[in-house]
C-alpha cells in the first residue's frame, strides 16, 4: 500500500481487479467491505507508561470494555493497528517509542491519550520529559485528561474509527485539534516564586481568598508554625543513641535536623549502628548547596554536599536514626556498601541526580537517566529546564 | 478416481465448513470468554458481533506484510502457510457421519496422530526463522512440549484402537455405536484414556493450562511475535482449527462419533465437538499457566505411565474375551 | 571490585558477579526483557543473561520513565506539590498524598483535626484494598496471561476495584487523582450517605473474596508457580529497604500502622499479617490477608468519625501562603507497597515558600534493587512471577 500514481490508495488486489475487464465494478464494494473491516477490528497496541496505563487497563476491563467494538490489545506492535500512547515519555523512552512505531505495520494510527502524552503536561519544561508525542511521531487523536476517564478513550477509538472511515472514502477527515498548550505554558497569574510576579497579587488573593473564607479568617487561626514554634523538636535523639553519635565525633545535635557527622567516621557509625538493631537502610539523601558570595563575588563559603542517612530498627515501636554528612570535594564520601547490601542503588541513584561519587561502590553506573546523559541533574546550578536534544 | 472424486466432494465442503466453525468458534469464544468476566464481549459488528472474525480476517488481509529483515524469509514465509495446511489436513479423515467423510482410510487414527505432530515442524520453522529471540524461545518450548505429549497422546489412543480392532475411525464408532462409547465401557481403560486424550491434546494444541510456547505475560506472543496481518492469522487460525479438528477427534475415539440416543448421524457430531471445543475454552479461561519444567514433570512422570498402563488394561481386557 | 563482606553478605548471591567466570551448559543468550513488555507493569528493563531457560544474571535497567517531580518540587510551592505527588504511585494516590502532606505537617508542627484523621484512615485504607486488588490481578494476568485464566481474575478485580473509586470519586470529584489532601487536614468532607455506601461495597468486597482465592491461592497451579519461587531472606529484604508485604512475607513483622501510628491508627489495632516463607506465594498470601485487615480497619472506624473541622490550618485555596522555615525532616507512612517516606530540607528556597531539596522514598525503588539477588537460577517464566510479586510502580520508582 503506498500513495504514488495520483491514486489515493492501491493494494495489488485492486490491481488485479482493474487489469481484468468486467471485474473493475466490483472494486467499489469490496473497498467497502474492506474499509469496514478494518474500521472494526482496531487491535491496540498499549504503549503504557503511567497512570493513563492503568486507565486504559480500566478500558479494557469489564466495566467499559473495549472489546465490544472488535478492539483487543496485543504485546506485540506486529500484529497492532492503533498504538495508544498512554502516559509521559521521557528522553529515555522515546527513541523506543519510535522503534516500537516503526515496528507497526500500515495502515497504523496513533492515540495520544492523557495530557503527558499530548504536551508533557507539568513535566512538559522539564529535562528528562518529551513536551508532547507529536514531536517525533504523527498522531490521529487526542484524548485530553489526567488521565481522561475510561469512557473518555473508548470515545477517542470510535472518534479514530469514524476517522478512518472517512479516510477511505476520500472525504475529508477534520483534523485533530491538539489541545491548547501554548497558553498554558505561562500560568495567566504567575507563580509565587516567580520574579516577576507582581506583588501586588499576593495581597489582592489575600484579600479575596478572605472573603471567600469568611472575613477575617486568617487572623482567627494562628499557626504555631507562623510564628516560629514548633511543638516537637523535629530530629529526637534518645540520651543513649546521643552517646554513639557523640562517641563518632557528633559535636552537636541540633533541633531541627538530623546531626552532623564527620565524614570519615560514618561507615564506622553505620556499623555501629547496625549492631545496635538498625537493621533496615531507610533512606539516602544527598543535597547540593552553592557556593555563598558576597557583593565583590568574592566566595565567602565555598560549593559543599551534604548526604544525609536513615536507618530504622523493625518491628514494634520503630524508630528512626539520621545523620548527615558534609564534605566539599565530590567523592569525598565512602559507601555505605558492605554495611547495607542496599546502599548499592540507593547511592547509586544519588550520584545519577547530584555526581556524587561515593568511594568504595562497586557499581557506580547511571540508574535513572540515558547512560550517555552528561549533567547531573538535581544540583542547583543545573536547570530544571535544561534542552535534551533532539527532543526539547 | 472414485476415491479423488469423493474426496473433491466431500473434501471442500468440510474445508469450508471447518473453516466457517472455526470463524463461529472464534466468535463464541470472545463472546464466552466475555461471559466468565462479566462484560460483554464484541457487540458492535454485526448481531450479537457475529460479524466480527470477519472483520478481523478483512483487517488482516490488508495489513502490510513486514518480515525481519535478518529473518530467513523462505521459511518465514512457508511456515504460516504450512501451518495451516497441515491442520486443515486432520479434519481429511475425521468421519462426521458414517457418510461425511472426505477419506476413510485403513490407518485413521495413525494419519490424525501424524499430522497432528507434523504441525510443531511450521511452528519451529517460524520461530526459528523470524529471528527473534521470543519466537526462539517460544518455538523451541513449542517443540519440547509437542514431542512430549505426542507420547501420551498416542498410548492413550491405542486404547480404543486396542478395544475395536481397528485403526480406521469409522470402524471405531461403528464398534463404539454396536457396543458402547468407549468413554463408558469399559470405564477402567476407556475414561481414563479419554482425560489424558483430551489433557494431551490442550497441550498440543497450546492451550491452558499448557499455553506456554505463547505465553504473552514473558514471551509477547511467543512464535508468533514477528508475523503481521494474514500470516499471524493463519497461525491464529490454525490453533483453533486444531482445538476444533482435537475435540472431533477425541468425541470420535471415545464418545461414540455421530452415534447417540436418538438418530444417529451428524447433528450428535457436531454437538458433542462444539461441548468439547467449549469445555476446552472454559478451561482456558478458568485456569493459570505451568512452568515448562513443570509441564515436562507431568507429562513424563504422571501422564506416560498412566498412559502405558491402560494400554496394558486395554489388552488384558480384550484377551480377557472383552466381559 | 572487591568489597569486604559482613558474614550475612558472604553467603549471598553477589549481583555483580562477572560472567566470565561463569561457565555456561549451553551458549548464553542476552533476553532484552522490556521496557515496553506485557508484564513489565510499566516501562522496566531486565537485561536477562540466559543458560538455556535459566537466568545466570540479572541487570535491571530504571529510568524510562525519570521525569523529574524532584526537581519540579523544588520550584512549586508547597501546596503545589500535592497534586503533583499524586501522579507518583498511581495505584494508591492516596497514599502518596498523604506521606507529602505529613511531613509538611511535621515540619510545621500542625495539628491535624481528629476528623481529618480518620477521614485519612479511611482514604488510606480503601485505596490499599484498590491498589491490592489491582496488584491481584496483573499478578494473575503475569501468571494466566491476557487470553486465559488470568484475564479473568484481573477483569474481576478490576470490576471491585472500580466500587472504590467510584467511593473516592463521590467525595473528591476524582476517579484517580484527587488531590483531596492539603497541609493541616483535608479539601474535601464526606457526603451525608457515603458510609453507607462504603458499607455496602465493603461486603461486595469481601464476599468476592473467597472467589478470588479460589482463583488464585487455592488454585493447584498458582501454588505450583510461586510456592519456593524468589525466596527473599528478612536480613537482605532489611538491609534493601523492602518494606510493606514484601518485608512481611519474609517474616520480619514490620508495618508503620502499628510501629510508628499516625493518622488514627493509634486509635486502632492493626494486625499485621506476616508469612516466614519470603517467596512469591508468601507475598500473595499477606497481601489477600491485608486486604481483608483493611475491610476490617474501615469497618471499625467508618462509624465512629468525629465531628469537627476536616482541615486545622487555613489557607486551603491561597496558593503561595504556606511558609516554612528552615529544617529537614523526614517523615514515613505505609503505603501499600511499603514504607512511603519523604525527606524535605526546607528553607534556603526563594522566601521560603518551595522546598530546598524533597526527596520521596519510594518502596518500589527499594522492592525492585531485590531483583539481582532473586532472579538468578530461576527460569524466565519465573522472572515474569518474581516481578509481579513485587509489585513495582514504575512511576514511582524513576519519579
Amino acid at each position: 500500500m503506498a500513495l504514488e500514481d495520483n491514486r489515493s490508495f492501491t493494494h495489488p488486489l485492486y490491481d488485479f481487479m482493474l487489469s481484468v475487464p468486467g471485474l473493475s465494478v466490483a472494486t467499489a464494494p469490496i473497498d467497502q467491505l474492506l474499509t469496514w473491516g478494518l474500521t472494526n477490528s482496531l487491535w491496540i497496541f498499549p504503549m503504557a507508561t503511567s497512570c493513563c496505563g492503568i486507565e486504559f487497563m480500566a478500558t479494557a476491563a469489564s466495566r467499559v470494555d473495549i472489546d465490544r467494538m472488535g478492539s483487543i490489545v496485543r504485546g506485540t506492535p506486529r500484529q497492532a493497528d492503533v498504538m495508544v500512547v498512554a502516559g509521559t515519555i521521557t528522553v529515555k523512552m522515546a527513541p523506543r517509542v519510535k522503534k516500537l512505531w516503526d515496528l507497526m505495520p500500515e495502515p497504523k494510527w496513533c492515540l495520544a491519550m492523557g495530557s503527558c502524552a499530548i504536551s508533557g503536561d507539568f513535566y512538559r519544561d522539564l529535562y528528562p520529559t518529551v513536551p508532547g508525542i507529536d514531536t517525533f511521531m504523527p498522531v490521529d487523536v487526542y484524548v485530553p485528561g489526567c488521565p481522561p476517564n475510561p469512557e473518555a478513550l473508548m470515545a477517542g477509538m470510535l472518534r479514530l474509527q469514524e476517522k478512518v472511515r472517512l479516510q477511505r472514502e476520500g472525504k475529508w477527515a477534520p483534523k485533530e485539534t491538539r489541545p491548547e498548550t501554548a497558553k498554558m505554558i505561562m500560568p495567566a497569574l504567575r507563580r509565587i516564586n516567580d520574579p516577576t510576579r507582581d506583588p501586588k497579587l499576593d495581597d489582592a488573593q489575600t484579600h479575596s481568598a478572605m472573603k471567600v473564607a469568611g472575613s477575617g479568617a486568617l487572623e482567627e487561626q494562628p499557626t504555631q508554625a507562623r510564628q516560629g514554634v514548633r511543638a516537637e523538636p523535629i530530629a529526637k535523639v534518645d540520651g543513649d543513641l546521643e552517646a554513639l553519635l557523640r562517641a563518632h565525633g557528633v559535636t552537636e545535635i541540633p533541633k531541627d535536623a538530623p546531626p552532623l557527622v564527620p565524614v570519615e567516621r560514618h561507615r564506622e557509625l553505620a556499623r555501629a549502628l547496625k549492631d545496635r538493631g538498625f537493621r533496615q537502610l531507610v533512606t539516602v539523601v544527598a543535597s547540593h548547596y552553592l557556593a555563598k558570595k558576597d557583593k565583590a563575588e568574592v566566595v565567602t563559603e565555598p560549593e559543599y554536599y551534604e548526604v544525609a542517612y536513615a536507618l530504622r530498627t523493625p518491628g514494634r515501636g520503630s524508630q528512626v536514626v539520621m545523620w548527615r554528612v558534609r564534605f566539599t570535594a565530590l567523592d569525598g564520601i565512602d559507601s555505605l556498601y558492605g554495611v547495607f547490601a542496599g546502599a548499592d542503588w540507593q547511592e547509586r541513584e544519588q550520584f545519577d541526580l547530584f555526581g556524587v561519587r561515593f568511594a568504595g561502590h562497586p557499581d557506580l553506573r547511571r540508574i535513572l537517566l540515558p547512560h550517555d546523559y552528561s549533567t547531573f541533574p538535581l544540583r542547583r546550578d543545573h536547570a530544571s529546564d535544561a534542552p535534551c536534544a533532539p527532543w526539547r | 478416481m472414485n476415491g479423488l472424486l469423493h474426496g473433491l466432494l466431500y473434501g471442500l465442503p468440510i474445508i469450508t465448513v471447518v473453516l466457517t466453525a472455526t470463524a463461529l468458534g472464534l466468535w463464541f469464544e470472545r463472546k464466552f470468554a466475555a461471559r466468565i468476566q462479566s462484560r460483554k464481549g464484541p457487540t458492535m459488528v454485526g448481531p450479537a458481533g457475529i460479524l466480527q472474525p470477519l472483520a478481523d480476517v478483512l483487517k488482516m488481509l490488508q495489513k502490510e506484510q513486514i518480515a525481519p529483515a535478518a529473518a530467513d524469509r523462505f521459511l518465514f514465509e512457508l511456515a504460516p502457510i504450512l501451518c495451516g495446511a497441515c491442520a486443515v489436513a486432520t479434519a481429511a479423515v475425521v468421519p462426521f457421519s458414517p457418510t461425511v467423510i472426505a477419506a476413510d482410510i485403513d490407518v485413521g487414527v495413525l494419519y490424525v496422530l501424524a499430522v497432528n505432530a507434523l504441525i510443531l515442524i511450521p511452528v519451529w520453522m517460524g520461530g526459528w526463522a523470524s529471528n527473534n529471540k521470543f519466537a526462539l524461545i517460544g518455538a523451541m518450548r513449542a517443540v519440547a512440549q509437542s514431542v512430549s505429549y505426542s507420547v501420551p497422546m498416542v498410548l492413550s489412543a491405542l486404547v480404543p484402537v486396542i478395544l475395536a480392532g481397528s485403526m480406521s475411525l469409522s470402524d471405531i464408532v461403528r464398534y463404539q455405536s454396536e457396543h458402547h462409547w468407549f468413554a463408558l465401557w469399559p470405564t477402567i481403560p476407556g475414561l481414563p484414556a479419554f482425560v489424558l486424550f483430551f489433557l494431551s491434546s490442550l497441550a498440543e494444541a497450546n492451550r491452558i493450562p499448557f499455553d506456554i510456547p505463547e505465553a504473552e505475560s514473558e514471551l509477547i506472543a511467543g512464535i508468533t511475535t514477528e508475523y503481521t496481518g494474514m500470516k499471524f492469522g493463519l497461525f491464529y487460525m490454525a490453533e483453533y482449527i486444531h482445538t476444533l479438528i482435537a475435540s472431533a477427534v477425541a468425541s470420535v475415539l471415545f464418545l461414540g462419533g455421530w452415534d447417540g440416543p436418538l438418530y444417529p448421524g451428524l447433528h450428535w457430531m457436531v454437538i458433542k465437538t462444539l461441548l468439547l471445543f467449549a469445555s476446552i475454552y472454559w478451561v482456558r479461561w478458568s485456569l493459570l499457566r505451568f512452568r515448562t519444567d513443570q509441564l515436562m514433570m507431568l507429562c513424563w512422570k504422571w501422564l506416560v505411565p498412566a498412559s502405558l498402563l491402560l494400554v496394558m488394561a486395554a489388552a488384558l481386557y480384550v484377551k480377557a474375551g472383552g466381559m | 571490585m572487591s568489597m569486604p563482606m559482613t558474614e550475612a553478605t558472604a553467603k549471598r548471591r553477589n549481583p555483580h558477579f562477572r560472567l566470565d567466570l561463569y561457565e555456561p551448559e549451553a551458549d548464553l543468550m542476552v533476553l532484552n526483557f522490556g521496557p515496553q513488555h506485557p508484564s513489565t507493569h510499566g516501562v522496566f528493563r531486565m537485561q536477562l543473561y540466559l543458560d538455556g531457560e535459566k537466568i545466570v544474571k540479572a541487570v535491571p535497567d530504571l529510568g524510562y520513565l525519570h521525569r523529574g517531580v524532584e526537581k519540579l518540587c523544588e520550584r512549586l510551592t508547597y501546596v503545589q506539590i500535592t497534586p503533583i505527588v499524586d501522579k507518583n504511585d498511581y495505584v494508591s494516590p492516596m497514599h502518596n498524598e498523604q506521606a507529602i502532606n505529613m511531613a509538611f505537617e511535621k515540619l510545621m508542627g500542625i495539628e491535624v483535626p481528629r476528623r481529618a484523621r480518620y477521614l485519612r484512615t479511611i482514604f488510606a485504607e480503601l485505596q490499599r484494598i484498590a491498589s491490592h486488588l489491582l496488584w491481584l490481578g496483573t499478578f494473575a494476568l503475569d501468571l494466566g496471561g491476557a487470553i486465559g485464566g488470568g484475564a479473568s481474575v484481573f477483569l474481576h478485580c478490576f470490576r471491585e476495584r472500580e466500587l472504590i473509586l467510584d467511593l473516592f470519586e463521590e467525595v473528591t470529584g476524582a476517579r484517580f487523582h484527587y488531590n483531596t489532601h492539603t497541609i493541616g487536614g483535608n479539601r474535601h468532607d464526606i457526603t451525608p450517605g457515603w458510609a453507607d455506601s462504603v458499607k455496602k461495597v465493603l461486603s461486595v468486597i469481601e464476599s468476592r473474596i473467597p472467589e478470588y482465592e479460589s482463583m488464585t491461592l487455592s488454585n493447584g497451579i498458582f501454588f505450583e508457580r510461586t510456592k519456593g519461587v524468589g525466596v527473599l531472606d528478612g536480613e537482605l529484604a532489611l538491609e534493601l529497604g523492602i518494606t510493606g508485604p514484601i518485608l512481611r512475607a519474609s517474616g520480619v513483622d514490620h508495618d508503620l500502622r502499628r510501629d510508628a501510628p499516625y493518622h488514627a491508627y493509634d486509635e486502632i489495632e492493626v494486625k499485621v499479617a506476616s508469612q516466614p516463607g519470603g517467596d512469591c506465594w508468601s507475598r500473595s498470601v499477606v497481601r489477600l490477608a491485608e486486604i481483608r485487615e483493611s475491610i476490617r480497619i474501615v469497618r471499625a472506624l467508618i462509624d465512629s468519625v468525629p465531628e469537627g473541622p476536616i482541615c486545622g490550618y487555613k489557607p486551603i485555596k491561597l496558593v503561595g501562603q504556606v511558609k516554612i522555615p528552615s529544617g529537614q525532616i523526614y517523615s514515613a507512612m505505609e503505603s501499600s507497597r511499603g514504607e512511603l517516606g519523604t525527606y524535605v530540607i526546607a528553607g534556603g528556597g526563594e522566601g521560603n515558600v518551595s522546598p530546598y531539596r524533597l526527596k520521596i522514598r519510594p518502596p518500589s525503588f527499594h522492592a525492585l534493587s531485590a531483583l539481582p539477588y532473586l532472579l538468578p537460577g530461576h527460569m524466565v517464566a519465573d522472572a515474569v512471577v518474581i516481578l509481579g510479586s513485587l509489585d513495582p510502580i514504575m512511576e514511582e520508582v524513576d519519579r
